[in-house]
């Protein structure tokens, strides 16, 4: 056997051992190990391993994804589990006919529906489906290609609106590739109407019909295939003789592709990177080389840490989180940040910082508590192998991301993966870093306070209670997908469930702004609840983190109380459906007079408060706006 | 060779790579239908850095066959 078999065979004996073990995190790291070294040939074999397996631990989250193709796209399917699982997915599959997308939406009882998938992926190829932009360019005038685009916008909005009768399926079309040979050769990237021009304004369009919808997201095919190069991308015998255009050793970056939106849905984004200093921010050892001998700045591999650090800034922009574990010492630290001026990042931009010679396993821990995150959204990243390896065997949750050694491949490594993808940008991701700023200043004034009623008088709280609107539909979302500590059911919404719900006028939507004397926190919580017969009953009541322990809580329920009151209602009902992350929440009704009624299955509490004693007061400490012109309480 | 065929086989094919011999062939094994035929070769393909043309995917209908092409493919 040569060596590299040999590694290969020790990897699938690895996967196999964690899979019988029902070992997630191992499994997910032996995969991982077998791809890197193997490829497509393995996919089959992961595949089967994964679903042979009769129960892993950490559990794995089901995910019912409809594949609805111009082309044959099983062959992507043992990619699409394999990927799915490296994301800690159980995905089940439904795949409509090739070429039959069009009557599985249509068909009120199409196996489609029967499936119930939460996600509908138009697999379409721009060849398939608009062969005018493609091959028979030149038979077509401009007016027919107009015509064509019109006509694919058309049938798209037609398709989905089909679809939305049936279901609240996120859902996941193509765009479509550049064409690969121009049929006027060089000619066409003179012309103002080239045929590459021409694909360019169909996935334009494409991409308005897709913003104008609920939960309908642009895959961008278009920019995958760039990515991978349209010669390795395809394969031309395989689309003629099988109808399956893709080769063989790219189904998976498709599969990868798909699961980035599966998991920003899911709220699976990471959250906050912790990085290393020596070798990683910077090349060199800091308390070798000193503040300015360290190797950052304009030249090679200088560039390099620049580069890097660069894009961990642009994170920050995108809503994630800095932190700092590193073994150093701290003035040494404070002087680069101080006097270093080649340094992108600066000490504003970290949200924690563990600056000392304790081992990381403890310093990760620390950060996550600070930023009241889960270690399960974390990312760590290091050059140091034997410190990746300790947090990995420790921390199996933290995503690890082990630096190659040479520094021009680290915005690779981090980016690859595409471990921070979201689907929306709100306000309050770009300032977030200075969002918990505020909290680390609201946290200084709670240790200074006598009393919590004093604390909270002193942040001087505006909190303000308003309908779901369009413009806050897509934070709502993100904070059902987001949300696990202060969440009393812990529900998933998307987009387009929650439009279904503003839709009906049954239920009471309403979200939760929060501003202090140290700033706006802006939209922070949520709440549904709808009448049920006597009775307001609440489906969901979430606080993002950062405001946990400020009594908005408590104001939140004297507004369903109040509602409840305003509807005729005799009474409030709520529940609490215990998760491993959801302990803060668990006393919340107990806390407000709620009685408790039962006990469910697996933990769940019901919970009923009536309204004949008055319901729970309005928070005298705070003042609360309801802005759906209903008169402010009084404070 | 031979060892790295039948544990693709095995792999797509839902088999036991021991239970792959000169008697396996699409005729007798249930799960060698049209579709994983395709994934069989394009899994070889992959295997062993190699391209079939269609004439050649045609006719790897056995294990002995499958051997047989590829040996003349990586002798070429």
């Amino acid at each position: 056997m040569t060596p590299s078999s040999e590694a290969r065979s020790e990897a699938r004996a690895a996967v196999c051992a964690a899979a019988a073990a029902g070992d997630t995190h191992h499994a997910i790291r032996a995969a991982r190990e077998l791809l890197r070294r193997g490829g497509a040939q393995d996919l089959s074999f992961l595949r089967r391993e994964i679903e042979k397996a009769t129960s892993w631990s950490p559990p794995l989250t089901p995910v019912k994804v409809a594949l609805l193709s111009s082309f044959s796209i099983e062959f992507v399917e043992p990619a699409l589990v394999v990927h799915g699982f490296l994301s800690g997915l159980a995905v089940q599959i439904h795949r409509g006919g090739f070429g039959q997308f069009r009557q599985e939406i249509v068909d009120p009882d199409s196996r489609l529906y029967a499936f119930g998938p939460e996600f509908v992926i138009l697999a379409v190829e721009g060849e398939d489906w608009a062969p005018m932009l493609y091959d028979q360019f030149l038979d077509h005038d401009e007016a027919s290609l107009n015509a064509c685009i019109g006509q694919i916008c058309d049938e798209t909005r037609a398709l989905v609106q089909a679809l939305r009768r049936r279901s609240a399926a996120t859902v996941l079309m193509h765009n479509f590739a550049p064409p690969r040979r121009r049929q006027l050769g060089i000619l066409d990237a003179q012309l103002a109407r080239g045929q590459a021009q021409w694909v360019h304004r169909m996935n334009e369009a494409l991409a308005a019909v897709c913003r104008d919808a609920q939960g309908m997201y642009v895959v961008d095919y278009a920019g995958l295939v760039a990515r991978f190069g349209a010669t390795r991308w395809y394969d031309e015998r395989m689309r003629l003789y099988a109808r399956a255009p893709i080769a063989a050793d790219q189904w998976g970056h498709l599969a990868a592709e798909y699961m980035r939106y599966c998991r920003a849905v899911r709220g699976l984004t990471k959250k906050c990177v912790v990085v290393d200093l020596d070798n990683t921010l910077w090349g060199g050892v800091l308390g070798e080389d000193g503040p300015y001998g360290i190797r950052l700045g304009s030249e090679y591999p200088g560039s390099a840490y620049r580069a890097f650090q660069q894009e961990l800034l642009s994170l920050t922009r995108r809503g994630v989180l800095l932190a700092i574990a590193s073994k150093n010492n701290v003035a040494d630290v404070d002087e680069v940040f101080a006097q270093n001026t080649n340094m992108v990042l600066k000490r504003e931009h970290f949200s924690s910082l563990q600056i000392h010679w304790q081992p990381k396993t403890e310093s990760l821990p620390q950060i996550a508590r600070e930023l009241n995150i889960g270690l399960e959204h974390m990312v760590f990243i290091d050059d140091n192998p034997v410190e990746c390896e300790e947090v990995s065997q420790a921390l199996p949750m933290v995503k690890v991301i082990c630096l190659p050694q040479q520094p021009e491949l680290f915005v690779d490594a981090l980016l690859e993966d595409g471990l921070f993808d979201a689907l929306a940008l709100s306000a309050e991701d770009s300032r977030r870093g200075d969002l918990y700023r505020q909290r680390d200043q609201a946290e200084a004034l709670r240790a200074e306070s006598g009393s919590l009623e004093e604390f909270y008088r002193g942040l001087g709280m505006e909190v303000t209670i308003a309908p779901v609107t369009k413009a806050s539909l897509a934070r709502a979302a993100q904070l059902t997908q987001k949300t696990n500590q202060f969440n009393v059911t812990t529900v998933r919404y998307t987009e387009a469930e929650l439009v279904e719900r503003m839709r009906t006028g049954e239920w009471l939507l309403a979200t939760v702004g929060v501003r202090d004397r140290f700033g706006d926190n802006g939209i922070v919580g949520l709440l549904m609840a709808r009448p049920d017969r006597t009775a307001l009953d609440i489906d969901t009541l979430l606080l993002s983190c950062r405001v946990i322990g400020r009594s908005v809580e408590t104001a939140m329920l004297a507004f369903v109380c109040a509602q409840a009151g305003r509807r005729g209602l005799s009474e409030v009902r709520g529940r609490i459906v215990p998760t491993a992350k959801n302990v803060p929440v668990r006393d919340l009704f107990a806390h407000h007079g709620f009685t408790q009624v039962a006990n469910g299955d697996s933990g769940e509490t019901a919970w009923r408060l009536s309204l004949a004693g008055g319901g729970v007061p309005w928070p005298a400490w705070m003042r609360v706006t309801v802005a759906d012109g209903n008169p402010a309480p009084e404070a | 060779m031979e060892r790295r065929i039948k544990q693709i086989m095995a792999d797509v094919l839902d088999l036991n790579p021991k239970s792959v011999d000169d008697s396996t062939c699409q005729d007798r094994v249930a799960a060698w239908d049209s579709l994983n035929h395709i994934q069989l070769v394009l899994a070889l393909e992959q295997e062993f850095a190699v391209s079939f043309e269609v004439g050649e995917i045609e006719a790897m209908l056995s294990y002995p066959d499958i051997r047989q092409v590829l040996e003349r493919k990586l002798h070429a």
